[in-house]
């Protein structure tokens, strides 16, 4: 045996126990999704049932029509709808504006602003929850949507997103734009941000999943039923001790879908969006 | 109204135009409230929230006889030194098995990424209920097994690691691909030159593997850290403290405290600050190490 070979048998040897952990994994993400997911589809006496089966035995869309019934879960998906679209088209516009901004522009007090934008980013959420509430309460906006978006539209990190992908864009392309008589707004809106597209659709990405998931700020700033979104509204009802697990299982499932759609179209974006962070350190 | 406009059309001018907002919003939004939490920690705020009395540090003097409190930072540490350890060298460890692209790897990936893309409120009620000591399948398995009933989100001294594993379940996947990407930049060469040498796999991966992603790790480290320090969701889905306290997380306390029916917003604030003074220390602490290995 010679001595390529003999590497390609100790590798088979240490690939089957590798391959073998990885599968394990792979079955350990995807069971619970699936047992959910199946779970769905079950009637509530299959759910309850001892012992409790994989595949459902019944199919049934009995508790996608209970969830409605519990808990309006259409109104909660519309206030997910508006809290994540909302929250995505104004921070496309404003975090790229000012990520351009710095990018492209000399101006005074340049620094100055970059260590603020910076500085918030050092600041965590749970740590300005208590105050951020009150904010919003004395400007009149609690339980609203506007409260709802507004203070998560603005976030630094996609501002540093926004400026390094505008850092790629050759200064002189908006040079010759400004002597073809385009407008320092125009130049931005028509000519830099078609340039950016992969950076705005991984923002647009990010905020979705981000807002869609949000649990926290909705608990927070929202208080009558009618403004729930899907994440909190969900919660709360699982939160109850009488639950009806066919329903909550349905409603689960409700949430995850767009997402996973999201992930289906978008994989790319989202993993560069998120592992980008992590390289330029 | 045109000399309005041609007056902010100036390149120095416009970039104001272009800041205003994200400026606006991160100063009403971010700056401010860090400045009334610190603020607001020295006042004793009634739940009308019409008034507020100056009490100085009592806040926190009370904080740090507070048992609740006191337990809720020990749940807290409990729970980081339990998930960032696993899931900073784990993740890392499982990233190396996957970074060739082919057809296996990258379904691996996709598949190890799906919880991250998920909401803690699906997570949470997914495992609820797989868990569940009537009904969950998890039980079954255990039972068909010959084991007994494991009640796993209602056992003191169990439940911690239960909603550790959750956690860890939910996000593993987003260190694991961060991982992947930092080793797939790093030049082939190294690994010939390795390979001439006549280094294996293992050698490879803790002398040019690991040295060569040192940054990304620090990353990982230091964002998980900070958001373990965090951690909230998973808790309030799962057990929301339970039971006895003994998965109370600080920010579960804190939160509990603010928006409560009989809410204490001074008080609360006052142990945001000091949950604050922690992540900040942590996260400096890490940041020294991490210039000191150059």
């Amino acid at each position: 045996m010679n001595g390529k070979s003999a590497k390609k048998v100790k590798n088979t040897i240490i690939g089957i126990p590798v391959n073998l952990v990885l599968i394990v994994l792979a079955l350990l993400v995807l069971i619970p999704i699936i047992w959910m997911t199946f779970s769905a589809f079950k009637p509530e006496k299959e759910i309850i049932s001892w012992p409790p089966t994989f595949i459902p035995a019944v199919l049934t869309f009995q508790n996608f029509a209970d969830v409605q019934d519990r808990i309006n879960i259409v109104r909660y998906i519309l206030n997910s709808v508006i809290y994540a679209g909302g929250t995505t088209l104004l921070a496309v516009i404003i975090n790229s504006m000012a990520g351009y901004a710095y990018a492209f522009y000399e101006f005074k007090g340049k620094t100055g602003l970059f260590l603020m934008t910076l500085a918030t980013m050092m600041v965590p959420f749970q740590v300005i929850m208590v105050p951020l509430f009150l904010v919003v309460f004395k400007m009149g906006m609690y339980d609203t949507y506007w409260g709802l978006i507004i203070p998560r539209v603005a976030v630094a990190g996609s501002i540093f997103m926004m400026r390094a992908a505008f850092s790629g864009i050759p200064k002189e392309l908006a040079e010759a734009a400004r002597i073809d008589g385009l407008s320092e707004y125009g130049i931005f809106w028509r000519i830099m941000m078609p340039q950016v597209k992969p950076a705005v659709i991984t923002l647009i990405i990010l905020s979705i999943n981000g807002s869609w998931n949000d649990l926290l700020w909705p608990m927070i700033v929202t208080s009558s039923t009618e403004m729930r979104t899907l994440a909190n509204g969900l919660a709360l009802f699982v939160g109850q001790n009488t639950i009806e697990y066919g329903a909550a299982f349905a409603g689960a499932l409700i949430s995850l879908l767009p997402m996973f759609a999201l992930y289906m179209v978008g994989q790319k974006y989202f993993v560069e969006g998120m592992a980008g962070a992590g390289l330029k350190g | 109204m045109k000399e309005i406009i041609r007056y902010w059309n100036k390149p120095s001018r416009s970039a104001y135009v272009f800041l205003a907002p994200s400026i606006i919003l991160l100063t009403l939004f971010s700056v401010i409230p860090l400045l009334i939490a610190f603020a607001l920690s020295l006042f004793d705020v009634p739940i009308t929230m019409d008034s507020a009395t100056f009490i100085g540090i009592e806040n926190f003097v009370e904080a740090f006889s507070d048992s609740r409190f006191l337990n809720s930072l020990k749940v807290t540490a409990i729970f980081t030194l339990l998930e960032v350890p696993l899931q900073v060298f784990g993740a890392l460890v499982i990233a190396a098995f996957i970074t060739k692209n082919n057809m296996k790897n990258k379904f691996l990936r996709a598949v190890y990424f799906l919880p991250v893309i998920c909401s803690a409120t699906a997570i949470g009620i997914m495992w609820k209920m797989i868990l569940h000591s009537n009904i969950g399948f998890v039980t079954a398995v255990l039972q068909t097994m010959g084991l007994g009933k494991i009640n796993f989100l209602n056992t003191p001294g169990l439940t911690i690691f239960v909603v550790s594993f959750i956690s860890i379940w939910r996000s593993f996947g987003i260190s694991a691909i961060i991982y992947v990407t930092a080793i797939q930049q790093v030049s082939g060469s190294l690994y010939e030159a390795a390979e001439m040498d006549g280094a294996g796999r293992i050698r490879q991966f803790f002398h040019i593997t690991v040295p060569s992603i040192r940054p990304t790790f620090w990353y990982i480290l230091m964002t998980r850290f900070a958001g373990a320090l965090q951690i909230f969701d998973i808790i309030y889905i799962t057990t929301n403290g339970g039971p006895n306290y003994t998965t109370e997380s600080t920010v579960s306390y804190i939160y509990a405290k603010a928006f409560s029916s009989r809410s204490s917003m001074g008080y609360a604030s006052a142990m945001s600050v000091v949950l604050f003074v922690i992540i900040m220390a942590a996260t400096v602490i890490m940041y020294r190490k991490m210039n000191e290995e150059g």
